[in-house]
Order: C-alpha cells, then structure tokens, then sequence
C-alpha cells in the first residue's frame, strides 16, 4: 500500500522557499500574503513495515536539526493550502533519487511497478479577503503549469486533518500492446489524411516522393522478403523525423527567388546554409590552420593548444520552454550539453552560456500569452540554473532581451563548450565512425512517452492544439554520471562513435550513425522502457532525454559495460551496424522498418520561398523630427533604467560562474562586482596559461529597418566583446543561431512571409559577408523557424504575433596568457580616457529611439575594412599591456556605457562631447545614443599617452576625458556646458533600480 | 620526500573533482580522482591516502537535502572504513557539498569523538536562491583546525543553495566554546558580518563558514578553496595588477593563494606525521 510523508523545516526556521513563494505572489499578483510555508510530500508506492517506514522517515527524508516529518499531515496552519504534484509520466527526479536512497538503506530493490512520487503542499495564511478565484489563480499561474502538474485547492474550513490530501499517485499504466500499423498509401489525399491524423507533420511536397519509393517495384520486392508490404508507422516517423526542417534544415536548404524591389533585380539563391554558411568556412578553414573540423559533427571544434581542442555549438528551445519555461529551459540546457560530449570521441564540458528574448516583464496589456512573461522569464532563468548548477558546468555569460515581438514565442538560447584532447589512444579525437560489426548501445535514461513528435512540433507555429506531450524536464544529474562514464571510456578508447539522442530520439542517433557503416539492425525490444505499453514507433523517436547512442566495438563491450555499471549508468545493447545499406528495425524478431539508407538523400524535392525586399526609405521609414532634449540629467538616468540597458545581476549571481576553477574574467566585474563583462575568460587547462575567450551578442531592434545591418552589428559586437577582454583576433570562431518568423508566404496566414524571406536572405548574406572580412569560420550554427504566436485578445480574437528577425550569435577566441587580459572598468584617477574609432549618426532602432517612440531610419552600419585594422590594433596594444581598461560601445551607445565603466571603477569622470572624432555630428543627444558600431572607450596610464597615440595613429581616435577620483559622472555637451552632472552611485541606483530587488 | 596521498572522491553527481585534485597538487600532494563506488567495491583503498577529500558539487541531484544521500550510501557501505580512516590521524576535508555530507554522516561536529549523530545542518540560504559570489571569511586563531592555521583573513568563492548553517543553540554554544569555528563570514574589512546580506550569503547564524572536529583533523567549509587556485581566479585581479603596476610591481603569480595555502596546511600537517 502507498505511504505518504510530509516533511517541512521545524517552526522556527524561516522557510525561504515559502517565502519566495510570498514575494512572487506580491509581484505577479498583488497579493499581500502573510506567511507561506512549503510541505514536502513523498508519497511511496511500494510495500514497506513499519520499521522500515520510520528507518527511511528518519535517515533520509527528515533532517534532525531542521525538519519535522510524519506519515499523517502535518498541522502547519493556513487559510489556503495548495497541493501540487506532476501528471503521471512527467520526469520526477526526486522520487527517482528517493528511490535509489530507500534501496539503499534497507538494503531492498523496487519492482518495476513500485516508484516514489514527490509533490509540494504549500501552507498559506494572510491576505484578508483572499478568495478561491484568488487562490485558483497562485496555483494555476504561479505554483503549478497544467501542462506537467496537476494541483488541488483546500480551504481551512473544510481540511480533513486526519486524510489531508488523500494519497495520490501519478503512476502511467498504459493497458495497449505494442503494436506496428501499416499506413495505405494508394493516394497522395490518404497518404496527406493520416499524416494529419497522427501528427507525422509530413511534408505535402514530400508525399509523392514517399508514395513512390515505397510503390517502387524493387523496393516492394525486398520489402516483403521481411514481410512488410505499405510503409509502417515506424517508418513514417522515421522519414517525418529526419525531414523535419528542426533536423533537416530544409529553410536554409532552401531555393530563394530574392526580387529586391527599389532596384528591380532578381536573384535566385540555391541553397542559404551552403553558399552563405559552408562556402566562407571551407575558404577560411584553408587559412585558418587552427580550425579541426566543421560543418558535420554536433559541433565544431577549433584548436585550444598542441593537445587539446576546444568543441562548441548552439542550440534553441524556444517552443518546449514557451509552455513550460522551467522544464523547456532545463531541458534545453541539459540537452545542448550532449552535443560537445557527442562531438569526435566524446568532449568534457567546459562553459554554457544563454541567451533569454521574452515580452516586457510588466506587460499587462490585452493579449494573453500562454505564461506571463513574468513567470516565463523567471521558469527560463530557474530551468538553466538548475540544468547548469547542478551538471558542475560554469554558466557565466548571457543576454536577456524583453520585445513585444516575443510574446507570441520566447526565444530560449544554449549555447556549450567543451574541450577534448588531441588525440584518444594515438587516434584523433575529432574523428568517429560506425563500422559492420559494431554494436549499437543506448547508455543514459530510459525511454517513455515524454518528447514524442518535439521536432516536428518546433517546426510548427504555436497554437492551442500544439500537443503537450513534447515538454520534459530535463535530468541534470543522470547526465552529469553518464558525462564522467562516458569521458573514461573515451579514455580507455572504447568509444568509437558516440551522438546524442536529442530531437529524433534513436531514429535520428541511430540513422545518423548507421550512415558511415550504411546500415544498422535494431532491436526494438531491449530498449529499457520507463514503463511497458509504448508502441513501436513511440520507442523509436521517443525524445526522451539524458541518452547517447555508442558505438562499441565487440570486443570492447565488457570493459565498457564495467565502467557503466561503476557509474550507475544504464547501458544496453539495442543492435549493430551493419553495411547492408539498409535501416533494419525488428521488434521479438518480426521486421517493423526495413528502409534504404539513401532514402533521404535522395528525390527529397527542395523547398521554395518567394522574398521581397523592400529597402527601409521604400517601406516610408524616416527620421523622427526631433528637437534636442534640455534635461540630459534625467533622460541620462532614464536610459539608464530602460529594461534592455538596466542590471540583470540577479540572474549572473544565480548560476554557478566558477565552478571547475577556471575562472579568469567573470561576467560580473569591476569595484563592486555588479558590471557586466564585454566577454568571459577561462583558463580551461589549469596548468596552462591559455585561456578560452567567449562572448555573444543579440540585436534584433535593427531587423525594424534592415536584417542585413542588424546581422553585420550583431557579428561586429560580439567580435568586439572579445577584443575588449584581449583575445586574438586573428583567431575567431563563430556559431550563427538563427531565430525567424516563418517566411513561407501565404496571403492568409503569413501575408508578409516574402518580406521575412528577404530579410533572412540578406541576413545570411550579411553573414558571409562580415565573416569573409573578419575571417570567422563559422564553427556551429542552428536554425529556428516558426517563432510566432496567435494570442488571443480582450474580444477573443487571436492575434498573429511574430518575433524581430533574431540572430545570436556566439564568438570564441584563444588568449595565449590569460594574466594579460583586461576588465571594463576605470582603474586609477588621472587615467586617461579614448575612444577609438568613428561616431556616426546611427541612432535608427537606437535605445534613445525606442525610448521616445521612434524607429527612425538611420541603422548602424558595419565598415570591416575600417574596423578591422582597429581590432588588430588594440589586440596588439592590450598583449602590450597598454590599456588599463577597455570596453566596447554597445546598445546604448558612448553614454551609456561610459557610465558602465564609471559604475565598473567607482570613480568619476569627465567628458567633453567635443573631442568625440565624428562624422557629421552637431548634437550632443546624437553623440551620446548614436550606436555605431566599431568602437572602443580605452583608459590609459598618463605615462603610456605617447606610446599609445603612436601606437594608432592611423586610426581615428581621441581622448575625450579623463578618470577622476571625484563622486561624479560629467559630460560637457558640445558647446562646452556640462549637460550631465550625476553621482556615479546615483547613475547605479537608477540602473539597478528595475531589477534591484530580485534574487 | 614520502608523497601525501589525496583522496578526491567523484561520481553521482559531485563535480568538483579536477580542480580539487589540480588544487591539491599544487599544495604539493599527490591527489587522485576516485569514484565512490571504487571505494565500496574495495578497488581503492582508503588506507592508501592521507587526506580525503569530500568535493562540492549536486550528490544525488541534492533532492532529499543537499549531502543526505551521499551520506547515507556512505554510512550504509563505508561506515566503519570511514570512522578507521579517522582513527589513524588522517584528515578529511568537506567542501560544499562535501561540507553537507560530513554534518549528515555525523562527522561533523564530532563532540566527544561521536563521528555519527547529525546535530548541525546547512539549510537553505535565507535569500531563497542559489548563490555564486565571493566573501571574505575571518578564521578563529583559537581553533584546532590544520587547515586554517595562519590564515587570519581571506576571501573565496561561494556557489551553493543551501549553505546555512544551523543548530540549536546549545550546540552553537559548545561549537564555540570548543573553538570549533574555524572560519565565518565576514566583512571586508574584517569585522564581523553579523548576518547582513551578502557579506553573509546565506543566512548561517552567528556568520559560521565552516567548523571543524574537537581534533581539527576534519574540516566542512562551504566557500571553495579550490576556485581560487589561481590569481586570476579573483575577482579583482585585473585591478590589482593595474595598480601594482603603477607602483613599478608585477602581479605574482607564483606564490600561492589563500585558497592553495589552505590545503597546503593540510598537506604539511600530514607530511609532519610521516
């Protein structure tokens, strides 16, 4: 019979969990709540005495000095108490380390169907007056998500304190035997029927191509030697998963006939991903001797020094995290960490990063997305703290980016980096294979039903049908052991491919694999199910996370298998590749798939977009009419505490940034430690004073007039970024990550689908171009289309809401001696301040415009040729040791981060706007917001003026100030008059002032 | 010179263990990353090392506490290799998550040599959250503990949820009247942080960091030793050298941190005793 224990802290302890719960309930809703406090419940499914019963009450579950526990409820007093526990089958890791605990203790082992389930039963007292529909309202929008929990309410007055919530167990009984369904495939409209039927999401421009293999007389001949007949189930998923655009990128695949409508000229684009992506980084991987290789594996990887690489990508999961952020984003996280370990031989993990675009955190506006992006930006913020933390991997960069544009879907960025020896055994480490004769082993979790059809539901547009199965919650610690068992036994070169099984599941780990050795039989049967009932085809592409497919050679399996069970990995045998050139698929023996392995490669029709640019004048985009400001005092302060500009330290302080002791520039930097870095710097070797340098940008506002220039700022920021903190130049490496609203047009649905083509030819373009010139081979990259939304409204109308073209993109660099790198912030008073290269009048989609209400025209634009010979400059000068401080001009422009580099060193300065080399600038409002890009603020020793004048003298540059050990931030405008006159510790209480107060 | 073995313990879920073991080479011991079903099955020999080493990191994804699992299969499979471990005079040192699992097991406080009762606890920090921040942390010149000797005032990193440190207060008493407060959180100029926030990142009553047993020889801190193992693992590296520079001096990264030193206490105290 099921037990059920409430545990909570002794009354006497302040409960902070409780008490987070209090503060978001006054955020989110308004509620003035007295005291909440948080029952653990672990309800137990399995047959236990007495003794044992108060054996693991009291070993485990119940900490002597803080907690008080019983197996009836607890009489905590409240008004209102909530209970909420998962939905059967969501990931519980709680219950499942709770497991391996009570195992443990009484020395007994759980059959199958007995589990440990763990839920929360919160106690909140105060709030006169606070209603059901109040309650109703923190269980349903603060406590629980409907899509993974389920929840109860229970007033005082009705409490049964002997039953309390009664025992409920969440347990998945499946009554179904597995079954393989063949599909009739005599007409494209019953082919197109069942795919819509059963969600396969298949292509309507593929069915022909489907129908006619499998009507193909040879193939129909094979097919019945193992007696197959129509396609199966299986298959289908098999081809619908591999085609998805999510693993098939089928948009960048894409052919683009791109009419530019200012000039009248046509263009046919065969293919965005190979001439704007593959072509510049085979160009430049032939110059670049430092790149190991690119554009096959789950990432790229680049030279770190003679014996060791470093592996990085990116990756999204914007649909998951848009309905459950906190399991979406932990999941996603989690999940972007099996790519480097799936790279070559197998990577340790090294860093993460993130990346967060989400509606206005205050949003109370009419349209009613599916999580307030309150409560999604926080679940976001929580899943990667948890999916990072907890797998010991620093996380210590990031951006957080609120926009309209991105109520309809948030965009949840991961980016990882790893780092793996030359070689393994003699063999180089980038390099895997799958031969006949290896076997297929599946190592990590268990498969269930959780992430059936993620991939085909990422390629579509958000709606209230979406299903909800796709949304997991990932498994840090399981993956953090296979992690360790993994790196040992590529030590022990017993690895001789490894991949993960992320969107696909096996059916894209496995057919990815079998296509070196060009063939596989799988054994549907043996793999470890989470639960029995699964159909054949769920098995198959089950999402289910924490797996990586193995290639071993047979010979290997003993020793492999031994450090599995050392680490308490579960590892299984699920078949072999062959080189049969076929996908071979047997469940008990019978033949459920049986399909060429050039399936897909061959006769798949390319898909085919219409773009239409028009040019920003020619859509009527123009300057505001705009006098200059009188108050800079205030307006200063107000830039300052815009949501995009503001302190986000709240959330760097959260994730563990150190962890693995490498740390050598930290995202937070300066006097007080509260400024946040241009780029991170790691010393990854710890014996080694190498360093791995690593920074991102995002700036999307630019897309508003043109995704070409949007692109170039984006790429020529994060270059930047890493200049600042003195990396190489000649040494960059880039991941592109694309996030799009859907460009197929239709005059319904998506009625500006060909100017959002365009807009993503002249990105990718804009992306060959900036990384031809800045020589960046782009090392990995991930598309995301279909980031739109339908909200619904205040009248029940639902709203097409699509996000600002986006592109993340992530630079990484190698700093040859890490005790050279610098920091943003003004060291000494006296310093000298400059800024290097040209301010323009590029304050279109500026901050300062956003602010008024304007979009303007005037985009920063990138000159490379200009700017590069800066960068290699100022590498040079920082490897000299010239410049005590340097920090790039970003969103915000000169003032804003001026002030960065105030609030950085806690001293003053002053400025006069006068000596800022300009092009054509007569406005101090212009000078202090304008957002060019390329250039640098810089302060100097007095004594090294001479030396670093000389030393750019060919660039355009000025000292506009100096570093005073005066309270006060000045700025003389143009005219000579000071303007701005603010306390430096006024300026960072203004900019923390947003997010101040949240931990 | 006999080496001093290190005993760095790894696996469900621990993630300290490369720089922990990297920290202790440079305190001059020879360290090994072993798993702990190594040591349960008997494949490691915890009479082959000196020091051992409970690492910081998420033992069991810290689902039920952070620390209770880890300390059970330890007690459970260990039990008595562990208290003999401690018999011989060799020393154990508890680093976060490690910290967690010695006040568990009942290591730590250790009053009267009873190595098994749980009377002390780190619960969760006061501000609700997961916190990575450095403080600076005073040691008690009157405390037993091998590790802190000589340090006097210092700062490390701190990286945990639930680091608050507390028992009843007659416990607190005798902890102090025994000297067993090896370290607390303090304010940057050294005096008492008394609970103010971050200063205090978590909330411990009476600001403790880290306690040791009556015989000094086992030490639970939460800040971690091993991320600063470097000078530029400071957050404030870049400016100090800027402004040693200005003084005609070059940042010294030969020496060792106060994080290294740590160990290095340990390492000495063993290498003393060979």
């Amino acid at each position: 019979m099921p037990y059920r224990l409430e545990v909570a802290l002794k009354p006497e302890l302040f409960d902070a969990e409780g008490d987070g719960v209090r503060r978001k309930a006054k955020d989110y809703f308004g509620y003035d709540l007295s005291d909440v406090r948080v029952i653990h419940v672990v309800t137990i499914d399995a047959v236990l005495s007495p003794d044992q019963l108060e054996t693991i009450r009291n070993e485990i579950f119940t900490n002597p000095v803080t907690q008080i526990s019983s197996f009836t409820p607890l009489p905590l007093a409240f008004d209102w108490a909530i209970w909420v526990g998962y939905r059967p089958g969501v990931r519980d890791n709680p219950g499942s380390t709770a497991v391996e605990a009570i195992e443990d203790v009484l020395g007994i082992r759980f059959e199958q169907d007995q589990a440990v389930y763990t839920s929360k039963r919160y106690c909140l007292r105060g709030a006169a007056g606070l209603g059901e529909k109040d309650v109703v309202k923190i269980a349903a929008e603060l406590l629980a998500n409907d899509i993974i929990q389920q929840w109860r309410i229970y007033p005082k007055e009705t409490w049964e304190p002997d039953t309390g919530t009664g025992i409920i167990i969440p347990k998945v009984v499946l009554d179904h035997t597995p079954t393989v369904t063949t599909i009739p495939i005599s007409s494209d409209q019953i082919l197109k029927k069942i795919s819509n039927e059963r969600n396969l999401a298949l292509n309507p421009h593929d069915i022909p191509t489907i129908r006619s293999y499998f009507l193909d007389k040879d193939v129909r001949a094979a097919r019945s030697a193992v007696g197959l007949s129509d396609p199966t189930d299986v298959e289908l998923e098999y081809i619908s998963q591999a085609r998805s655009d999510h693993c098939n990128h089928n948009t960048f695949h894409g052919r683009f006939l791109y009419r530019d409508t200012s000039s009248n000229t046509e263009e046919i684009i065969d293919d965005l991903f190979k001439t704007c992506i593959e072509a510049p980084t085979l160009i430049l991987k032939e110059k670049k001797p430092w790149v190991i290789s690119v554009l096959w594996d789950n990432a790229g990887v680049g030279r770190f020094n003679d014996n060791h690489y470093y592996v990085i990508t990116g990756e999204t999961h914007n649909s998951p995290s848009n309905i459950e952020a906190y399991g979406g984003a932990i999941t996603g996280i989690v999940g972007v960490y099996r790519d480097p370990l799936g790279t070559g031989k197998g990577s340790k993990l090294i860093m993460g990063s993130y990346g967060y675009c989400v509606g206005p955190r205050d949003y109370n506006g009419p349209l009613k997305p599916r999580l307030h992006p309150r409560r999604l930006l926080d679940g976001v913020i929580e899943g990667v703290r948890d999916g990072g933390n907890k797998s010991g991997i620093p996380t210590p960069f990031g951006q957080v980016l609120f926009h309209p544009g991105y109520m309809g879907k948030c965009l949840v960025f991961v980016t990882a980096v790893g780092l793996m020896p030359a070689q393994v055994k003699g063999e180089p480490a980038e390099q895997k294979k799958t031969s006949a004769g290896d076997l297929v082993v599946m190592c990590g979790g268990r498969v269930g039903k959780d992430g059936i059809h993620g991939v085909t539901a990422s390629s579509e547009v958000f709606s209230e049908s979406t299903p909800a199965g796709h949304v997991q919650i990932g498994d840090p610690y399981t993956q953090k052991k296979m992690h360790d068992f993994l790196l040992e036994a590529r030590d022990e070169g017993l690895i001789r491919f490894i991949t993960d099984n992320g969107g696909g599941g096996l059916s894209s780990s496995v057919g990815e694999s079998a296509r070196f050795s060009n063939g596989c039989e799988i054994h549907l049967e043996k793999v470890p199910l989470k639960y029995q009932g699964l159909d054949q085809w769920e098995i198959w592409v089950s999402e289910s996370q924490e797996r990586m497919t193995v290639a071993v050679h047979p010979k290997d399996l003993d020793r492999f298998l031994e450090l599995s069970r050392k680490h308490a990995v579960e590892s299984t045998v699920i078949g072999k590749y062959t080189d049969s050139g076929k996908l071979h698929i047997k469940y008990h023996g019978k033949t459920c798939a049986y399909v060429d392995m050039d399936l897909l490669k061959s006769g798949f029709p390319q898909w085919k977009f219409e773009a239409e640019w028009r040019s920003a004048e020619n859509r009527g985009l123009t300057e505001p009419v705009l006098a200059e400001p009188s108050d800079f005092n205030q307006l200063f302060l107000d830039v300052l505490s815009r949501p995009n500009i503001c302190s986000k330290e709240w959330i760097c302080r959260q994730y563990d940034h150190e962890v693995q002791g490498t740390s050598v520039i930290k995202p937070l930097v300066g006097a007080q430690r509260d400024v946040p870095s241009d780029g991170i710097v790691l010393r990854p070797v710890l014996n080694s004073h190498r360093g791995i340098a690593f920074s991102q940008a995002l700036l999307p506002f630019y897309s508003a007039i043109d995704a070409y220039h949007m692109t170039t700022c984006t790429v020529d920021e994060a270059v930047r970024r890493l200049v600042a903190v003195g990396a190489d130049f000649e040494h960059i490496g880039g991941v592109d990550n694309f996030c799009w609203p859907s460009i197929q047009y239709d005059s319904k649905v998506n009625p500006d689908g060909k100017f959002k083509a365009a807009q993503l030819v002249r990105s990718c373009k804009a992306l060959r171009d900036i990384c031809l010139a800045y020589e960046i081979p782009l090392l990995s990259g991930k598309d995301s289309m279909y980031v739109d939304g339908h909200l619904y409204g205040l009248y029940g109308e639902t709203h097409k809401v699509s996000a600002l073209e986006t592109l993340q993109f992530s630079a990484i660099s190698v700093i040859p001696d890490v005790n050279k790198c610098v920091t943003l912030e003004s060291k000494v008073a006296g310093d000298l301040i400059y800024i290097m290269g040209l301010t323009r009048n590029e304050l279109g989609a500026s901050e300062y415009y956003d602010m008024l209400g304007y979009v303007g025209l005037n985009v920063p634009e990138v000159k490379t040729h200009e700017f590069v010979d800066l960068y290699r400059t100022l590498s040079h000068a920082i490897q000299q040791e010239l410049a005590a401080s340097v920090h790039g001009v970003y969103r915000g422009g000169l003032g804003v981060h001026l002030a960065y580099i105030a609030m950085g060193g806690n001293l003053g300065m002053e400025i006069c706007l006068d000596l800022v080399p300009c092009e054509g600038l007569d406005r101090n409002d212009t000078v202090l917001f304008s957002e060019s890009a390329g250039r640098f603020i810089v302060t100097i020793d007095p004594q090294n003026r001479s030396l670093f004048e000389e030393t750019f003298s060919a660039i355009p540059h000025a000292q506009i100030g100096t570093v005073t050990d005066s309270p006060d931030f000045i700025i003389n405008g143009l005219d000579g008059q000071t303007i701005v006159s603010i306390p430096v510790q006024e300026l960072k209480n203004a900019w923390k002032r947003p997010f101040g107060d949240l931990i | 010179m006999t080496d001093v073995r290190v005993l760095v313990l790894t696996g469900f879920g621990l993630n300290c263990d490369y720089e922990t073991a990297y920290a202790f080479e440079l305190a001059g011991a020879k360290a090994e990353r072993v798993h702990i079903n190594s040591l349960i099955d008997g494949s490691a020999n915890p009479d082959d090392y000196q020091i051992m080493v409970f690492i910081g990191g998420f033992s069991w994804g810290d689902d039920h506490g952070a620390g209770v699992i880890q300390a059970i299969r330890m007690k459970t499979r260990l039990g008595e290799r562990l208290l003999g471990f401690v018999e011989k005079g060799n020393l154990i040192l508890g680093i976060c998550n490690g910290f967690q699992v010695l006040v568990n097991l009942g290591l730590l406080p250790g009053f009267e040599g009873d190595y098994r009762s749980r009377s002390v606890a780190l619960t969760f920090n006061d501000c609700g959250n997961f916190r990575d921040d450095w403080i600076t942390l005073k040691t008690n010149p009157s405390c037993p503990c091998v590790f802190t000797r000589d340090l006097d005032q210092f700062e490390l990193p701190v990286r945990h949820g639930e680091g608050k440190f507390y028992a009843e207060q007659s416990t607190i008493d005798r902890l102090f009247q025994q000297n067993q407060v090896a370290a607390m959180y303090a304010m940057p100029d050294g005096s008492p942080a008394n609970q103010v926030f971050p200063y205090n990142p978590n909330g411990s009553i009476y600001d403790i960091a880290g306690i040791c047993d009556t015989t000094g020889r086992i030490f639970g801190l939460m800040p971690h030793p091993e991320a600063f193992n470097h000078l530029t693992n400071h957050p404030d590296w870049t400016r100090i050298k800027e402004k040693m520079k200005r003084q005609g001096l070059k940042l010294d990264n030969k020496g060792p941190t106060p994080g290294i030193r740590m160990l290095q206490n340990g390492v000495d105290f063993i290498r003393q005793t060979l």
